[in-house]
């Protein structure tokens, strides 16, 4: 008995004080007359990331092909049977419930982004995000949940509650992002989704979409590297982590690129060890076992540790003729570059990611017209140009 | 426990009953069980050898057995520590990867003064460690289990504040002494130019803590501490001591095998280390390190760890995808200890 | 001295919802915007996750073992009542997410009563096993439903309806509450706590040691799966991992609410209460705009001191006990019954 009436007690003290907050928020301020002009006044081209490169470069498109009628029907090689995965966003031609932009300029405006976990890319994609915020004086709070997705939910949950005037979410996932966005939109708060890409139908619940275009990079790099094995000879992939777009870009962009282009290389093996040096080590040095000379090059979905074992196990073997990609761009990835160990990295600078996320949110403050999907620039990183992105930004 | 009857004999004197082996018959039944408790994890070893001599001819090849060894050091190095804390009854040390992160991130940090303060630095954390470890459990009595989460928490979040989620680079902060290259050469000096100097580092600790366990005063009060903590304590052992050594070995080796992985990694980060605390559990209990306590063998350690180390070799040259072999690392897990056990009640030991 | 003891005993006793009290007070008052109606739902909204799922896993410490295949068995439910739903329709999937969980436990709890290898081994075993499942079953990508109706189903899950209770959290409490009150009120339900407590007693009695620790495996893998379940529901879609966080806060807040590591000990609704406690305190800290960190470090300070301050009660009583027995008759009943009792354990 004394039990319950502690509980009660417990939850008579929540609700009394409850009700003596009563949802209490805070009133708008009024936004200055001449904010809008000020805003747009703002010169930004000035401001590098870490590396040396313009924090704001040009941004850019690709050609979108029709969507075939069914794609998941079509052979994994081929590339339009991840029509979904790659032009997410494209297709989408009526938004729903987007509210009006207020078209009073952009500073001062209150942002809330909510990233997917903490890891050193994501850090350098948040201080890209606080440069922009710093130009326009905006009030910038950045939430990690730790790659949790119930924490994700109870932050988009409190971030709706605080009415900010955008919210950006980097989605932990693809398919659980329509949901997500969807309870934002129903809020009637602006939504802006970047780095990680949605599914399509979350697309018509947001003002637009900014970030890598990872299976575009690994297009191009597959390239790359299939002239430099000679459009010949078997290779095989370390994966990302399950779940999450990166799983599948990362070693179908190749594969159905090689495809095309080089139809004569061969997929020998793809394996998921992890982001961690000693099993991918293991799983290298296996395939050397399995395959011998017929492994000629390695895809990897990581360039610190996954491409630290992988050297390691390709120099234990002494196979140091195996060539290696690897997707980019860290400190560790980029030495190793320089070194001659990998042939070619991807350049997705975080800062920009992050940047242009934002970037994006002012653009829609100032009442100009935002395209639904941006892609910041892709780049092949190998021996010859390293230097130009250096010092890592991560 | 009606099937210990059988085996009362055995279990009163066994040395005058082995050689009278064939004649008894309840014996001969559990021939399987005798041979389970003494090969234990080498058996297993055995049958990933011949089914690895089956799938590839390369399987026997030097060049892939080193790379088997060298694909489970650190793992190894963790083990022959982590079964110090099991062999004393004491389940696991789940404080074990934020130990090796931790390490490994202050001897980087330590690297501006030189290569050999860097590593002083880095097992000095695994000493700290070890000792709060030790000392609430051993003396206080904590459960092993939760303490350690507690301690893994609270390391992990410092870590994480201290240096703000970011990672820290060997060749940066080593730049001015030139012990970066050093330190990241830790992981990748061979002896003779062939065998992994982490190789000969775990055979040395192996060896090492073998005779700490086995031999040395310590090690058979430790065994009877794990064997029955409540006997020890009455009979005078200081049990407190023990087990807090225990901890301290557990996390020393931890702390060298953290050096090493960030040595390899060529980043200190505080996302290190993640799952070696399972996966060494893994290894420990396989290899025959019973949970109860005082039970096993570093040898067996060592197997375990290589079976952990050739099952992913035989997989992996069979073609079995990462996600089946999540599966099949799972099964056999429980299986290797459920016979293991079972043997070993078998044989009228204790419930293991 | 008498009323010294009294205040020791009562803290003691009530010492999660003190906790909880003094975190929902701290944050009451300097975190900004935590005190509002939304927030609080937002608060019921995210333990109902962990709690529910709390609830196999207190009961199987409960009975002495462990069930580490929690965070999986939550990721199953998940990821099978979404991939069910096409075939079978929400309740169909329901019941088959539910029993899929229901039969890992029942695996667990064969193994470990029957097969008689240790829990810790076995439901480390099935994590990794379901795991793997759950990945080979998906291909490794999330799944969702996208139907007005599953929108329809996930909002009115997830608004509130009464106060600031939505249905899954409604539901939670419930399930909770029914099983607090079959194991305290019920004499099957005592039946689990003799099981874990004192083994002899339990024999004598004539209690299946065996059938009742089946039984709480089977109640931990139903629990879980159906967390998992409804969060899936809630958000029309699943990942794969989704519970991959969720047993290290489960095992912590299992041990704040009062259960011991050695069985025997323990109420699911303290462990519920120790999750919502805990979420209060990640949400206030969200509320200052911290980092993740801040979230870990809080939830181990909180951790270790609880620990210790039980392991450090509990060495004091050992000194007490075997020296100067004559001590032992200053300490209240209640206290002498536990050193007494764990006396008796440790001749067993």
């Amino acid at each position: 008995m004394k039990r319950l009436g502690l509980i009660a007690l417990v939850l008579m003290l929540a609700g009394g004080m409850v009700a003596f907050a009563g949802g209490a928020r805070e009133a708008d301020t009024a936004v200055a007359e001449d904010n809008l002009e000020r805003s747009l006044e703002v010169d930004i081209s000035g401001l590098r990331s870490a590396d040396g490169q313009t924090l704001l470069p040009e941004l850019s498109s690709k050609e979108v092909p029709s969507r075939p009628d069914n794609p998941r029907s079509l052979p994994e090689t081929d590339p339009m049977h991840w029509y979904d995965m790659e032009y997410l966003g494209w297709g989408v031609e009526e938004k729903i419930n987007i509210p009006d932009s207020p078209a009073d300029g952009a500073i001062g405006k209150r942002v809330i982004a909510i990233i997917n976990g903490d890891h050193p890319y994501l850090t350098a994609y948040s201080t890209g995000m606080q440069k922009i915020a710093d130009a326009y004086s905006m009030d910038l709070t950045v939430l990690s949940p730790n790659w949790d997705l119930a924490e994700q939910n109870q932050m988009l949950d409190e971030a709706i509650n605080e009415r900010p005037d955008m919210i950006i979410l980097v989605p932990l996932d693809a398919r659980v992002a329509i949901q997500q966005v969807r309870r934002v939109n129903r809020a009637g708060v602006p939504i802006i989704l970047s780095n990680m890409l949605p599914e399509e139908e979350a697309m018509q619940y947001a003002i637009a979409w900014t970030g890598p275009d990872d299976w575009g990079q690994f297009r191009e790099m597959a390239r790359v590297w299939a002239d430099e094995l000679g459009r010949s000879g078997g290779v095989a992939y370390i994966r990302h982590a399950p779940g999450g777009s990166p799983y599948f870009a990362r070693t179908y962009g190749p594969i159905t690129e090689l495809a095309e282009y080089a139809p004569d290389i061969e997929t020998l093996d793809m394996q998921a060890p992890g982001f961690e040096a000693e099993a991918t080590m293991q799983v290298v040095s296996d395939w050397l076992t399995r395959f011998g000379d017929r492994l000629t090059g390695i895809g990897l979905a990581d360039d610190s540790a996954q491409a630290i074992g992988t050297i390691e196990a390709l120099r234990r073997a002494g196979r140091e003729d195996v060539l290696v990609i690897a997707a980019g761009n860290s400190k560790v990835g980029m030495d190793m570059v320089k070194d001659g160990d990998l042939l070619a990295i991807t350049y997705q600078s975080a800062e920009a990611d992050g940047a242009v996320a934002l970037k994006t949110a002012v653009d829609w403050f100032n009442g100009l017209d935002v395209d639904p999907v941006l892609y910041i620039p892709k780049q092949v990183i190998t021996q010859e140009n390293v230097e130009d992105f250096m010092p890592a930004q991560w | 426990m009606s099937e210990d009857r059988g085996t009362e004999t055995l279990r009163e004197d066994p040395a005058e009953v082995a050689p009278n082996m064939n004649e008894d018959r309840t014996l001969r039944q559990n021939r399987f069980s005798v041979l389970i408790s003494v090969l234990g994890i080498y058996f297993l070893a055995g049958i990933l050898m011949i089914v690895g001599v089956m799938v590839s001819e390369r399987f026997l090849s030097a060049a892939n057995m080193l790379s088997v060894v060298g694909g489970v050091t650190i793992l190894g190095l963790v083990a022959v520590g982590a079964a110090f804390v099991t062999y004393s009854g004491h389940f696991a040390d789940l404080s074990i990867p934020t130990t090796m992160a931790f390490s490994g991130v202050m001897a980087v940090e330590a690297l501006q003064f030189g290569i050999v303060a860097a590593i002083i630095t880095g097992l000095l954390v695994g000493l700290v460690i070890g000792l709060i470890n030790g000392f609430v459990i051993g003396k206080f009595r904590a459960n092993p289990i939760v303490w350690t989460l507690a301690m893994a928490f609270v390391i992990r979040g410092l870590m994480r504040w201290i240096w703000s989620n970011r990672q820290i680079y060997p060749e940066v902060e080593g730049a001015a002494t030139g012990a970066g290259q050093h330190f990241v050469n830790l992981y990748r000096y061979h002896l003779l130019g062939v065998i992994p100097m982490t190789v000969v580092v775990l055979a040395a600790f192996a060896i090492v803590l073998h005779f700490v366990m086995k031999q040395s005063s310590f090690g058979r009060q430790l065994q009877i501490t794990g064997a029955s903590f409540e006997a020890a304590r009455l009979s005078g052992i200081n049990v407190s001591r023990n087990v807090g050594l225990a901890f301290l070995i557990c996390a020393m080796t931890a702390a060298v095998a953290g050096i090493f992985l960030t040595s390899l990694s060529r980043v200190g980060a505080y996302y290190m280390g993640e799952g070696y605390d399972f996966a060494a559990v893994t290894a420990v209990v396989i290899g025959g390190v019973t949970l109860a306590g005082g039970r096993g063998s570093i040898v067996g350690v060592i197997g375990g760890v290589l079976v952990i180390g050739l099952m992913r070799n035989v997989m992996t040259l069979m073609g079995i995808d990462t996600f089946a072999q999540t599966i099949v690392t799972g099964a056999v897990f429980i299986l290797a200890v459920g016979i293991q056990s079972n043997s070993l009640r078998r044989l009228g030991r204790d419930d293991a | 001295m008498r009323s010294q003891t009294d205040v020791v005993t009562f803290v003691n006793r009530y010492r999660i919802l003190l906790l909880l009290a003094l975190v929902f007070l701290f944050m009451a008052l300097f975190a900004p915007r935590f005190l509002n109606m939304f927030n609080m739902t937002i608060i019921m909204k995210s333990a109902s996750l962990n709690a529910m799922a709390a609830i196999g896993f207190t009961i199987v410490l409960i009975c002495g073992h462990l069930d580490l295949s929690v965070s999986s068995t939550i990721s199953l439910g998940a990821v099978l009542v979404i991939g069910f739903r096409p075939d079978l329709g929400w309740s169909g999937a329901i019941v088959a997410a539910v029993a899929a969980g229901g039969f890992v436990g029942l695996v667990n709890g064969l193994l470990v009563a029957k097969a008689r290898i240790h829990s810790f081994i076995v439901t480390i075993g099935t994590l990794t096993i379901v795991q793997g499942i759950i990945y080979v079953y998906t291909g490794g990508a999330a799944l969702n439903v996208t139907g007005a109706l599953d929108f329809a189903v996930a909002d009115f899950l997830e608004d509130p309806i009464l106060l600031f209770f939505p249905p899954r959290v409604i539901i939670t409490i419930l399930v909770i509450v029914g099983f607090e009150v079959f194991f305290l009120r019920t004499k099957p339900g005592r039946n689990f706590y003799m099981v874990g407590g004192n083994r002899e007693t339990a024999w004598l009695a004539g209690v299946k040691a065996d059938a009742y620790v089946i039984w709480a495996f089977i109640i931990s893998g139903c629990a879980a799966a159906l967390s998992g379940a409804l969060f899936a529901i809630g958000i029309s879609s699943a990942t794969t991992d989704l519970g991959v966080n969720s047993l290290m806060i489960i095992v912590a807040a299992t041990i704040i609410g009062g259960a011991s590591m050695n069985g025997g000990k323990g109420q699911v609704l303290y462990s519920g209460i120790a999750v919502l406690m805990l979420t209060v305190l990640f949400n206030g800290l969200n509320r200052f705009g911290v980092g993740s960190e801040f979230r870990i470090l809080a939830s181990g300070v909180i951790l270790a001191s609880v620990v210790l301050y039980e392991a450090y009660s509990n060495y004091k009583k050992e000194r007490i006990r075997g020296q100067r027995p004559e001590l032992l008759k200053e300490l209240d009943p209640q206290q002498l019954k536990n050193v007494t009792s764990s006396l008796k354990t440790r001749e067993l």
